[in-house]
């Protein structure tokens, strides 16, 4: 990224925290643009700038925030190494969507988030959402062998009778291994 | 394919749909209640009608059903005529409206003015030699010899994207220049934004209808898939339109299915087909491929007198990533070795279908390049959506299944870069 467009994400970053919902709705939209107009070598520098804003623009008030701010990280791909320990703080955020896709980035960081097993253990036992819980599952799934610990809360959600959540969590038990 | 089922008169047709929704109304289905487990077909039925009658998209939302009832007797009362003509009949001038009629070409049906005799019968119609694949942009006006099917994912489609006048003509121009289009991403809290569309699309005189699904999503953020179609050329089956259940809840966004036929002369012999509007999720692509597999299995039985099935969507899938979708016999898919994201750098949206069983595929397919087509920077086609659309072109005459012999998998393209 030129320094020219870093001033603008950095602008448009500041632009998620206004007061005004439009200009919010705007810059989460403009954010999403610039991250898919941008070039492949290019969107590991805009991902660290624009990963965290965006996960915690997903628990905006204003649904056109949140929905451009989640088609965005829909395509962002797996978060750059350095956001991964502020992203498993936002595994046991409040709203539901900004938990849902810290867990959906951590799990794209695959094997290397072996330093959220035990944040997303925690969200299989005691998130309030089913969705999220999922993500959880799904996530230690992606980490593999690295998230042996989470085996317990793996075990026992295996047995629930949500089928997707106990087919995630037998899918990850698999991937653990023994 | 053979056991298509055959018509009854056209004033029978709006009689009986307007019948049925007056059953639902009074029988206790209600204003909100049209989902009814034991009444399934109640709800499609309404979903339709609120769509022709512009009622808003919660009400549409009736469309979510079950899978498709195999029992439910086929039905010509359920085919939802266009507004302004009533029913099923030929179009009334051939220059207005499409007539069409089998040719003697081994290759191509000829369009035919309306007066003139009827066609011979299908299955004298001659097998069609393999037509070797290959991408071309659609054309300007829309041909009597074939219908384009398409599939747009329009990226975040709500109130931002309608608040923009230029990117709305856009979106108008692309849906006119297809006879239906499967579109994904609906993400709007208000049910007005498809009615208003379709509004815009039609203010050219052109008489688009649309059917719309229920929110589906596993979060707060939600889509919903619709189908836009033109009344002139294509009607809706009301019958036979829903979402597809998933128990076991494999797909994000279980895909939404309607039956549309093609509006000839003969309404017997036009082309029907079930249409599966798809999203899966990028994160889970490997598995909702596979189920989509299962998806596209089930949809081909649901129907004794319906074999056509054409799948399409984004699929978050190049053709190489398909799965268990390949090892369905005979399989193939329009769009390969030309990307369909603004960006020019993946395959995501196709066409699925047998070329066996739908032999009404022409082999004309193509990705319509929103930046080349309307002139547009990359990041005002971005402004437009992140996907590109995608099309095929199919026979509207309904042919028989090939034996298998002659024809070639879609799958085996030889794709022309229209850029």
């Amino acid at each position: 990224m030129s320094r020219a467009d870093n001033l603008d994400m950095a602008t448009l970053i500041e632009k998620l925290a206004a007061n005004d919902p439009h200009r919010r709705a705007e810059a989460a939209e403009m954010i999403c643009h610039a991250c898919q107009a941008c070039p492949n070598d290019e969107t590991h520098a805009v991902a660290s700038l624009v990963t965290l804003p965006l996960v915690r623009a997903c628990g905006d008030g204003d649904e056109r925030v949140r929905e451009w701010a989640v088609a965005a990280l829909e395509d962002l791909g797996p978060p750059p190494t350095g956001a991964v320990q502020e992203l498993v703080q936002l595994v046991t955020s409040g709203e539901p969507l900004v938990a849902y896709w810290a867990i959906t980035l951590v799990g794209r960081f695959g094997q290397d988030a072996s330093s959220a097993v035990a944040a997303l253990a925690a969200c299989i036992d005691s998130s309030a959402d089913i969705s999220v819980r999922q993500r959880a599952a799904w996530a230690l799934g992606q980490i593999g062998p690295a998230a042996l610990l989470a085996r317990p809360a793996l075990l026992q959600a295996a047995g629930q009778s949500d089928s997707r959540m106990a087919r995630l969590a037998k899918e990850a038990l698999e991937a653990i291994g023994s | 394919m053979a056991h298509k089922k055959k018509e009854t008169n056209a004033s029978s047709s709006f009689f009986w749909t307007a019948l049925t929704t007056i059953a639902a109304l009074i029988g206790g289905a209600g204003a909100t209640g049209w989902v009814m487990p034991d009444l399934p077909w109640l709800g499609p039925g309404i979903s339709a009608l609120a769509s022709t009658l512009g009622l808003s998209g919660q009400q549409a939302q009736a469309v979510e059903t079950t899978k498709p009832d195999a029992n439910r007797k086929a039905d010509a009362n359920s085919w939802i005529p266009s507004t302004a003509t009533p029913g099923i009949h030929p179009p009334s001038a051939p220059t207005a409206s499409i007539a069409y009629a089998a040719g003697s070409s081994p290759s191509r049906l000829e369009p035919t003015p309306a007066s003139l005799p009827a066609p011979a019968p299908a299955n004298n119609v001659p097998l069609i030699a393999p037509v070797p694949p290959m991408a071309t942009t659609p054309p300007q006006a829309k041909p009597s010899d074939a219908v384009l099917i398409a599939s747009f994912n329009i990226q975040v489609f709500g109130e931002s994207k309608m608040a923009k006048p230029e990117v709305v003509d856009v979106l108008a121009r692309v849906v006119r220049t297809f006879d239906i289009v499967a579109i994904q991403e609906v993400r709007a809290k208000s049910d007005a934004i498809i009615p208003e569309f379709v509004r815009v699309i039609n203010a050219d005189g052109s008489r688009y209808q649309h059917v719309i699904g229920p929110r589906l999503g596993r979060t707060v953020s939600k889509e919903q898939y619709t189908f836009i179609y033109d009344t002139n050329r294509i009607e809706l089956d009301t019958a036979s339109v829903g979402t597809i259940r998933d128990p076991a809840d494999r797909l994000h966004r279980p895909p939404m299915y309607a039956r549309f036929r093609v509006r000839t002369t003969q309404p017997e012999r036009g082309f029907s087909f079930w249409m599966v509007d798809t999203h899966t999720d990028p994160d889970e692509v490997s598995q909702e491929v596979d189920a989509l597999a299962d998806v596209f299995v089930v949809m081909r039985s649901a129907r004794p007198d319906e074999d056509d099935v054409i799948l399409l969507g984004d699929l978050n899938a190049s053709p190489m990533q398909f799965g268990r979708i390949k090892q369905i016999p005979s399989i193939g898919w329009a769009i390969s070795g030309v990307p369909t994201n603004t960006r020019r750098t993946k395959t995501y949206d196709n066409l699925i279908f047998d070329p066996i069983t739908t032999r009404e595929y022409t082999g004309r397919w193509g990705v319509v390049d929103l930046q080349n087509t309307f002139g547009l920077s990359i990041d005002k086609a971005l402004q437009v959506s992140d996907h590109n659309p995608v099309w095929a072109a199919f026979s509207p005459w309904e042919l028989p299944a090939s034996q298998g012999a002659l024809m070639q998998p879609a799958a085996i393209p030889m794709p022309v870069s229209r850029r």
